[in-house]
This record gives C-alpha cells, sequence and structure tokens, in this order.
C-alpha cells in the first residue's frame, strides 16, 4: 500500500466518524468516534512524518493522540459520568434530514476543495475535500445540537479538520504554534466542561435551548 | 455443437460446485461467530460442528404445518434457499471470475436476493398468524432501505471498475492494481452496516433470542418447523457468507486466483478463508460492543448506510 492510499484512507476514516457522529444518538459512541477520528488524525501525521522525512510531525502526532484521542474522551466520559445525565443526544432535527443535509454539505465541500490551486487532483484533493466537509459538518452539529456536551464534540471535529489541512496540505507549522495550540484546546475543554456543570447546576439539564428561558 | 455443450457443462460444473462449497462451509461460520461471541463473554460456546449438529436434527424430523396453511407456506423456504444458492454463482470466490458470470452482474445479485426475501414474506403471511405478520412487514420496512443501500454501494466498486458484472469487475481491480480512493471506505461502512442489518446481527436484530418485541427475522420465520426451518437457516447462513464473500471481492481482491492453477488456487482459498474470518472478527465485535437498538431506531441505522453509500458515490464524481 502506498503512503498516498494510507493517507486518503486516515482521511476517508475521518470523514466516516464524522458522518457517523451525524446519526449516531448515544453520547459515549460520539465520544469514541471523536476520540477514533483523533487517533487516525494522529495515524495521518505519523504517515507524513515518515514518507516526506518531516519528523517535527511525530512531535503533532504524539501530541494529537495522547490529547485528543485518549486526554480530552477520557474527560468528557468523566463529565458524563460525574453529571449522570441521560445520556441520548437529543437534536432539533431527526438523524435522517441531518444525514442528507451532510450529504449536501460533503458534496460542498468537496466541489469547493477543487477551487485551491492544490486541489485540483491526487491526495491533497481528497485531504481538502475531506477537511472542507469536515468543518462544515462540524459546524452544522453544533447549530443542531441540544446537549452542551455534543456541542464542545462539534467543536473538537472542526478543530480536526483544520488540522488535518494544516498537517497534510500546508508546509507545516511551527513547533511554538502548535503547541499553543494544543494547549488552547485542552483548555477550551476544561472551560467548556466547568461551564456545562454550570449549565446542568442552574437548570437541572444539560439543553442550551432552556438557556433562553427566564428563571427566577 | 460439442465443444459448445462442454463448455456448459464445464460452466455449470463449476457453478455447482462453487454453490456446494459455500453450502457446505455456511453453517460453520455461524457457528464460528457464535463462539468468538461466547468467548468475549467468557463463555466456551458451541462446538464448531454445532451448526451442522443442528441442521441435521432439523432434517430428521417431521415438517409440521398450519392446517390453514397453503402452498405459498410450503413454497416460501425452499424458494428463498433456491434464491440464496443461485446467488452464491454469481459471484467470485476463489478464481476472478463468477461460474455463471454471463448470466448477469450486481443487478441479478440484488434481485436474486429480493425474490427470496419476498417469497419468505410472504409466506410469513400465509398462515395469518400475528408474528408473521408483523416479522414480514418489519423486515419488508428494514428491506426497503437496506436495498437501494446495498445497490449504490455496489454501484460504487462497479462505477471504479467499469463494469456491472463482478467477474470483470474484480478482474479489472487486480488489473489497476489498489489505488484507494475515499469513497472506497465509504461503500465499505455503508455496506458492512447493510450486512449486519441483512444477517440479522444485533444492532438491527438478536439472532439469539425471540423476545416478541424485537425480534425480525425469528418472528418471520416462527412458524415454521422441522425441514422447512432447516432450510430457512441454511439458507440465512449461506446469504451471510455470500455478503461478506462480496465484501471480500470488492474491497479486498488481492490473493485472488486469475487462472485454475493449482498453487494459485490453494493460495486463494487461504486468502479468501482469511479475509472471511477478518470480517467475521469485526462482525463478532460489533454484536459484542453494541446494544440491539429499538426497532424505531433501525431505520435510522440503516439510513446512515444509505448516506454513506450514496456519498461514496458522489464523491467519485467530484
Amino acid at each position: 500500500m502506498a503512503t498516498s492510499d494510507l493517507l486518503i484512507l486516515c482521511a476517508a476514516g475521518m470523514l466516516v466518524s464524522a458522518y457517523l457522529m451525524v446519526g449516531q444518538k448515544a453520547l459515549i459512541m460520539a465520544i469514541r468516534l471523536y476520540g477514533f477520528q483523533s487517533l487516525l488524525l494522529g495515524a495521518l501525521a505519523a504517515t507524513i512524518a515518515v514518507s516526506a522525512s518531516r519528523p517535527e510531525l511525530f512531535v503533532t502526532a504524539a501530541i494529537t493522540i495522547v490529547l485528543k484521542a485518549m486526554l480530552i474522551p477520557w474527560f468528557l466520559m468523566r463529565l458524563i459520568d460525574r453529571i449522570g445525565i441521560h445520556r441520548e443526544i437529543e437534536p432539533f432535527l431527526n438523524v435522517p434530514t441531518s444525514l442528507l443535509i451532510c450529504l449536501g454539505l460533503t458534496v460542498v465541500g468537496y466541489r469547493v476543495s477543487t477551487g485551491f490551486p492544490e486541489g485540483g487532483q491526487g491526495v491533497s484533493h481528497h485531504l481538502i475535500g475531506v477537511a472542507l466537509s469536515m468543518l462544515l459538518i462540524g459546524l452544522f452539529l453544533m447549530v443542531t445540537r441540544k446537549k452542551a456536551i455534543t456541542q464542545i464534540l462539534a467543536l473538537l471535529t472542526v478543530e480536526n479538520a483544520v488540522f488535518l489541512v494544516a498537517i497534510g496540505v500546508t508546509p507545516g507549522m511551527p513547533l511554538v504554534v502548535e503547541l499553543g495550540i494544543a494547549f488552547d484546546v485542552i483548555v477550551a475543554v476544561l472551560l467548556l466542561g466547568v461551564l456545562v456543570r454550570r449549565i446542568v447546576d442552574r437548570f437541572e439539564s444539560m439543553d442550551v435551548s432552556r438557556l433562553s428561558k427566564l428563571k427566577g | 455443437v460439442i465443444p459448445m455443450s462442454l463448455d456448459v457443462l464445464r460452466t455449470s460444473g463449476l457453478a455447482v460446485l462453487q454453490a456446494a462449497g459455500l453450502l457446505a462451509l455456511a453453517p460453520l461460520l455461524k457457528t464460528v461467530i457464535k463462539k468468538m461471541k461466547a468467548r468475549l463473554q467468557n463463555r466456551q460456546g458451541p462446538p464448531l460442528l454445532q451448526g451442522y449438529y443442528d441442521l441435521a436434527k432439523l432434517l430428521r424430523k417431521e415438517p409440521v404445518r398450519s392446517e390453514t396453511a397453503s402452498w405459498v407456506f410450503v413454497a416460501g423456504p425452499r424458494v428463498y434457499f433456491g434464491a440464496a444458492l443461485a446467488a452464491t454463482t454469481l459471484v467470485p470466490v476463489l478464481v476472478a471470475a463468477a461460474p455463471l458470470e454471463m448470466a448477469g452482474g450486481i443487478l441479478l445479485l440484488v434481485g436474486t436476493l429480493a425474490l427470496g426475501r419476498f417469497a419468505l414474506a410472504t409466506a410469513a403471511l400465509d398462515t395469518g398468524s400475528a408474528f408473521g405478520g408483523m416479522g414480514a412487514s418489519r423486515d419488508m420496512t428494514i428491506a426497503a432501505l437496506a436495498e437501494p443501500a446495498l445497490m449504490l454501494g455496489l454501484f460504487t466498486s462497479a462505477l471504479a471498475a467499469g463494469s456491472l458484472n463482478l467477474g470483470s469487475l474484480v478482474r479489472t481491480l487486480l488489473q489497476h492494481g489498489v489505488t484507494f480512493h475515499p469513497s472506497d471506505l465509504l461503500a465499505f461502512a455503508g455496506l458492512f452496516i447493510i450486512v449486519i442489518a441483512e444477517t440479522g446481527r444485533i444492532p438491527v436484530d438478536n439472532p439469539a433470542t425471540h423476545l416478541e418485541l424485537t425480534m425480525i427475522h425469528e418472528a418471520m420465520v416462527l412458524e415454521y418447523a422441522g425441514p422447512d426451518l432447516a432450510l430457512v437457516e441454511w439458507a440465512s447462513a449461506l446469504k451471510e457468507l455470500l455478503y461478506l464473500t462480496l465484501l471480500v471481492d470488492l474491497f479486498m481482491p488481492a490473493g485472488i486466483a486469475t487462472s485454475a492453477a493449482p498453487v494459485g488456487l490453494v493460495v486463494a482459498l487461504v486468502a479468501w478463508a482469511g479475509k472471511v474470518f477478518l470480517l467475521a472478527i469485526a462482525v463478532t465485535l460489533t454484536e459484542s460492543t453494541n446494544a440491539k437498538l429499538r426497532l424505531f431506531r433501525v431505520p435510522e441505522l440503516v439510513s446512515i448506510s444509505l448516506g454513506l453509500a450514496f456519498l461514496a458515490l458522489a464523491i467519485r464524481f467530484l
């Protein structure tokens, strides 16, 4: 199997996991899917590190796998354990409709990727296409999900998509920037975790649509 | 005239051989999955030949049929079995050519399987029992979504190879070498869900229980006993093996023999068995790590696979 095949396999796997996240209703499964998606991103970074001999990408791969594939899913799992919420996602739209919309978003993402100079064909076409599709799917998830945790997962999916382009298509980011982003992500998840607990304390639910209601 | 008839003889001989071989191995696959599942739950599991013992036991018994049953009820399992058997001759297993590939390709395969399903569903309705009707209606609900997804998934590979014929499809895939496209993985994921749904595995149906609220396939065949039931069970096992073989053919054809040389055939046999076993492990893990879905959730799961298959097809054009 050639390197390009491996890269495309990882990217396609990320797209499939994003897509399953849309169709998934169990909260724990969605978190596992996110972990799996991050694992694939790490594998992709490691593959590029070997094939293009860019050793600095090993650091990226390590950070991605440790932080996003293990630490963040573990933290989120603990969070739902602690607040003991109803473990089902309740989207605003039903699953078939969401799937149809995400299908359209993927087509748009793929189509737009051809507009980039690198996105005409070959591996980077697929990498940019997958990343744009995941970005759009992530934004869609953020808008249509009621629970705060699923919105965090959507945000993280968007972040994975951006990372995919940064690793796969650009010549790379300085290590400082990368560490900064990694730190940002973990702080964001921690803060959002605290915020979720506050919301649950106050409203006895994670449903953010209740935030707009008045409470005496 | 003579070479022509020889050719026909050879083709039909190969078809019979392949159908018989798959038929003989199908109960083994079912038991292997059962055994692996049991091991994951710290149980011993049945002996590997249990599938054959069960079939032998059922075939020895006398068929018990309801007084109100008509010929439709009797014909159901036979058509179902015949359709599954016929479908096996359309799929390449060891050699990169299906025995009866001149008869048709993907469309005939899907159509043949649909014929079997139709026969079984009508037979379930025949006796007028509540369970039969319920099972048939549930099975058809899932099939109505699963069938287009199956077709779209198969079309994705057909589009890559430029042929709807499974034999020439596999040959083209072998010639081109492995060039991976994202749509391959999407189609694989979609088809895998279809395999789970069509073979009545856990997130969709539970093959091990007869719980009236949840059963689908089992409710449909609840009225059958003895040899009739044996035919249904055997055909279901055969269908499962057929679907896994189809996944092997379309997504990992490497290792399949291109000529009738004995060495190549042995390699192909080992490769095929290994790949089917890998897929069986994947099925087992899916069954063991998931909970059975509520019945009204099942169409959602199948619509995911429909979406994945459609996406796979769409990405090919972008």
